[in-house]
């Protein structure tokens, strides 16, 4: 486990101070060098775009699948049939939300230009222009990840006791006071652990940004997953790639400290 | 479950139930359901469609579209409903002896990597659950951490030393790079499984004289074997769906499905939207059947360490 985990990531560190092709044997030792040249090259383009896709692949499916967990929990009818239906777009492989997509969203023929015509807007090639490929990415990656975190929250909503709606209700709390003072109180360790695995996870997304756009066009859709794969595999060129990852690992590292720092302050309140 | 407790509407539609709720301020005898009051039923109602219908068109648009005849397809605005159902696509898909070769290596590589990951992760879990040793919380949660370390950094030392030991385009280096992401969620889920042995039945079977490895073979692992079937279905659904270490490490003689789809379909001219779409049904067949296989248990092991912490 450490072998093969721990060892291959120290490596793929320690590349960045190197100077080092994927193709060509050996390697010079260069220092910072590859760093610099991350900084001053693309690296805050990457960040904002990595964070505009984390940041909106973690928060619609959440939305999504918390009004969904709490719909489905108020036992209406067919609620265990839906809630068994909403898992498939969890299931398929990320290829097949990619070419789903990819469809839905296709310039000539897409459905989605097709069920839009009516509210008055213009054919368009969704995944090809960098004002909306960024955001037909986010909607992929949301089908996606919007049924792990129903089950998830409609999980700690059964564990929220009855006894304290019931309470409430006798004081007279109304539905919207009861879910901000009973509901979310009562589900804020699941919530936190949702948002912060969505967060790491959506940080480092690779397959569907690579397959519905692969970082284009014009690299408006790259994030530091796909930037790190094109710069060593596309460019075999593994010193950048590796400096690159490692901005992009403390990064990472530095926004959960932070997460877990703010989410416990909170607690303590 | 039979739990009728009440829920509050959903956020994302108002509801004017508030002051409602203050008529009937009765206490109640039986447990009504919140579901009873109009404003809420309305509010859930409006979210199930809402959502349902963002998780569930596409899902249809990818039949349909798998089921249209080919030159129909090419025709815009599409048509929702396909005026003859044609299984043209899927014929084709099976007459395709690329995409079958894709299916043999997808078949391989998962399952030999949930064999694989069944075993090591049995014994390390068993180490964390039932040893007690200085570093184990810490090896343990380094397990788990580990999940979270980026897979497109962790390719680039897997590929220099697969290549350096001449591994590249081999099943061993996909089933291996397939490990270290079915590791740790298989590690934790029978670790999960064993805690759930009581203690005194190993006590007992020590003082009966049998050895460690007794205990484990004879008596813990086959207790735990739901979880190892479990963890096994899991790790193989993980390789099934991966595509970067696949489309990396391997050659299209060695690929699995998904990087073997993406050669074949994605970047054409004209793209074969119906039989890519088949392609994509029928490569999400074996997770369904997994999944509904062992959905029971997914679902409770899934959130119980979450709900509990």
């Amino acid at each position: 486990m450490t072998a093969i985990v721990a060892y291959p990531l120290l490596t793929a560190l320690v590349t960045a101070f190197f100077k080092q092709s994927l193709v060509v044997p050996g390697r010079k030792f260069v220092g910072f060098d590859n760093i610099v040249d991350v900084l001053q090259g693309n690296f805050f383009q990457l960040f904002q775009q990595t964070m505009i896709f984390t940041l909106g692949t973690t928060i619609l499916p959440f939305a999504i699948g918390f009004a969904l967990a709490l719909a489905l929990n108020t036992r209406i009818r067919g609620a265990n049939l839906m809630r068994g239906l909403m898992l498939i777009p969890w299931l398929v492989p990320g290829v097949v939300v990619s070419f789903l997509w990819m469809w839905i969203f296709n310039g000539n023929y897409g459905v989605m230009n097709a069920l839009l015509a009516p509210l008055g807007v213009e054919p368009q090639a969704w995944l090809a222009q960098p004002g909306t490929a960024m955001w037909a990415v986010i909607i992929a990656k949301t089908w996606q990840s919007f049924p792990w975190i129903m089950v998830m929250l409609l999980a700690g909503l059964q564990t929220v006791p009855r006894e304290l709606h019931e309470a409430a209700e006798m004081d007279g709390a109304g539905t919207v006071r009861r879910f901000f003072a009973i509901t979310v109180p009562q589900l804020k360790g699941i919530i936190g652990l949702v948002l912060l695995l969505e967060f790491i996870w959506n940080f480092q997304h690779f397959d569907i940004i690579y397959v519905l756009t692969g970082g284009g066009p014009a690299g408006s859709t790259q994030t530091f997953a796909t930037s790190v794969y094109e710069t060593a595999f596309r460019g075999y060129d593994l010193g950048h790639a590796g400096a690159l990852g490692l901005l992009w690992l403390i990064l990472l590292m530095a926004l959960v400290v932070v997460y877990v720092r703010f989410s416990e302050k909170g607690e303590e309140r | 479950m039979t739990t009728t407790h009440q829920s509050p509407a959903p956020t994302t539609a108002p509801d004017a139930s508030g002051s409602q709720l203050m008529k009937e301020r009765t206490p109640r005898k039986a447990p009504a359901l919140r579901a009873d009051r109009p404003g809420v039923r309305v509010a859930a109602w409006a979210s199930v469609i809402v959502c349902g219908g963002f998780g569930l068109l596409p899902v249809y648009w990818l039949l349909a579209t798998s089921l249209t005849p080919r030159d129909q397809v090419f025709s815009y605005p599409p048509r929702l409903f396909p005026s003859e159902v044609s299984f043209e696509a899927y014929a084709s898909l099976f007459s395709n002896s690329q995409l079958f070769t894709y299916m043999q290596n997808s078949i391989i590589v998962s399952v030999v990597t949930a064999v694989l990951s069944v075993i090591v992760s049995a014994y390390m879990g068993y180490s964390f659950s039932k040893f007690r040793y200085t570093g184990r919380r810490a090896l343990m949660y380094f397990v788990l951490a580990s999940q979270m370390f980026p897979q497109a950094l962790l390719l680039v030392t897997l590929y220099t030393v697969f290549s350096a030991y001449g591994l590249l385009n081999t099943y061993t280096a996909l089933v291996l790079s397939f490990t270290t992401f079915t590791l740790p969620l298989c590690v934790w889920m029978l670790k999960g499984f064993f805690d759930t042995i009581p203690n005194e039945l190993i006590e007992a079977a020590l003082m009966d004289g049998a050895s460690r490895l007794r205990i484990i073979h004879s008596i813990v692992l086959p207790l735990s074997a739901p979880g190892m079937v479990a963890a096994g279905l899991f790790a193989f659904v993980r390789g099934w769906n991966d595509f970067i270490f696949a489309l990396t490490l391997a050659g299209p003689d060695k690929q699995t499905l998904p990087p073997g789809l993406v050669n074949t379909y994605v970047g054409e001219a004209a793209t074969a939207w119906p039989e890519l779409m088949a392609a994509s049904l029928v490569v999400s067949l074996p997770v369904a059947l997994a999944f509904i296989l062992l959905q029971r248990f997914l679902v409770s092991g899934m959130t119980a360490g979450a709900v509990k912490g």
